[in-house]
């Protein structure tokens, strides 16, 4: 009980300092910690009882695809179809880490190992998605009279994005680059912590998180050029035109 | 010869119409001024010409073809669109030329024809001035090898001295047979580079003799 009283005396700090610098994010950092508290609790208790019935599961994979699509599509507001395109981007992300996961053996498909695998692979993928669809659609707003220069000139709207997709692309994957630098270094992840908790060996809790590490990297490049190729055909207009994403 | 002509064209700004009953034709080996006050729609009516905005009404002929045949990307290699305060590129003046070409091009000679020498070539683009950013910009149109070229307000942002190349490059583009529409506020540029005028008056409804 200590832990989480010191935990959400960070977030009170967090807030202060979000109010003192003027960042404008206190509602929202204070929804997510009490989002996050919630939603753990009630997680615990349905993930207990979804490893007691196999079946579940996949009920619980597809709770997680959606809420990640949900979450995602709310940052590509403004973007027509935002939602679909969130959700594709995310789905064809981490099925690029799971499936090949699964099939080889690398994790059992039973509830105890699929469940968490799923989560941190939708979990990065709703990242990328996020991250590279929201930029891209930033970019596109600020620089509206350089794309409509480069279209003026007679290419195609998906050659005139082409720089802005790179910059949000790597925008979107430079959180994974970094810790997947730094681990071990600076961070110890949360795959590592819980193995290492749970009474796994050191040895085998690495090993596990290097597995899910690499898999999130490609997860996430998929997500990322996804979300990305997807994000331009929502903004072309027929006739080689840009749609000027609406407000969101 | 026509190189640009409109049937009874309208055109729309934010879901309203702000022009419309143009008829209007650019000739090859003429500069056509395209005058009228302040949000009067002469940018929008750019804008039109090339398919960048949709036409609300009538149709658009680029030697004699309606446009809407056309492939857009063939259509504004055609006809090249300079925008008011025009935006390089990042890159050199080389890659500005070059950008979106999918073969070899001359843009030494476009470069030339602007007035500007091959020394140019290897400068920073965003690091011009405003009148040679002007001129890049339109040696970066030249290299597509149009037929017309739409210059709105090329001299809008440049003191007499440096307006006064530009100008007369305008005259020299229509020399060497392009169809040159240029869009001015400055009544008195009209008169000194023109051979016809279109004037958006306050109905907005204009056509050229």
């Amino acid at each position: 009980m200590t832990q989480v009283i010191v935990a959400a005396a960070l977030v009170v700090v967090a807030i202060a300092l979000s109010r003192a610098g003027g960042l404008g994010l206190e509602r929202e950092l204070a929804v997510s910690a009490v989002r996050a508290a919630v939603q753990l609790a009630a997680v615990g208790a349905l993930v207990t009882l979804v490893f007691d019935y196999a079946g579940l599961a996949a009920a619980f994979v597809a709770v997680m695809l959606g809420t990640a699509t949900f979450t995602s599509g709310r940052r590509l507001r403004g973007v027509p179809g935002a939602p679909w395109r969130a959700g594709a981007a995310i789905a064809a992300g981490a099925a690029t880490g799971i499936a090949p996961m699964l099939l080889s053996g690398a994790f059992d498909t039973t509830p105890r190992e699929l469940i968490p695998v799923a989560g941190i692979l939708i979990g990065g993928a709703m990242v990328a998605t996020s991250v590279t669809g929201r930029r891209l659609k930033e970019q596109v707003g600020e620089d509206l009279a350089a794309i409509e220069t480069r279209l003026a000139l007679g290419v195609p709207v998906r050659e005139a994005l082409s720089g802005a997709v790179r910059g949000a692309a790597t925008t979107g994957l430079i959180p994974l680059l970094d810790q997947t630098k730094n681990v071990g270094l600076v961070t110890l992840p949360g795959t590592f912590v819980g193995l290492v908790l749970g009474g796994a060996s050191p040895a085998e809790a690495a090993r596990v998180q290097l597995t899910v590490l690499l898999a999130l990297m490609a997860v996430e490049v998929v997500a990322a050029l996804a979300a990305a190729r997807l994000v331009v055909a929502g903004l072309t207009a027929p006739g080689e035109r840009v749609r000027v994403p609406g407000a969101g | 010869m026509s190189r640009i002509e409109t049937e009874d064209l309208a055109v729309a700004r934010g879901g309203r119409v702000v022009v419309r009953g143009v008829e209007l034709r650019v000739r090859a080996g003429e500069v056509t001024a395209l005058v009228g006050p302040s949000g009067a729609g002469k940018s929008s009516l750019l804008r039109a010409l090339v398919r960048l905005d949709e036409p609300a009404a009538g149709r658009v002929l680029v030697d004699g073809r309606d446009a809407a045949d056309l492939e857009p990307c063939a259509l504004r290699r055609r006809v090249g669109l300079v925008a008011q305060a025009p935006v390089m590129l990042p890159g050199d003046v080389r890659a500005n030329l070059a950008y979106g070409l999918d073969g070899p091009a001359d843009l030494e000679g476009a470069l030339a024809a602007t007035g500007l020498d091959a020394s140019f070539m290897g400068r920073t683009a965003r690091e011009l001035s405003g009148g040679e950013a002007a001129r890049v910009a339109i040696a970066r149109a030249l290299t597509r090898d149009p037929v017309a070229l739409l210059l709105d307000e090329p001299t809008a942002a440049l003191d007499r001295d440096a307006a006064a190349p530009v100008e007369a490059l305008v005259r020299d583009l229509a020399a060497r047979g392009l169809g040159v529409l240029i869009v001015t506020h400055d009544e008195a540029q009209a008169e000194r580079v023109a051979d016809a005028r279109l004037e958006l008056g306050a109905a907005h409804e204009a056509r050229t003799p």
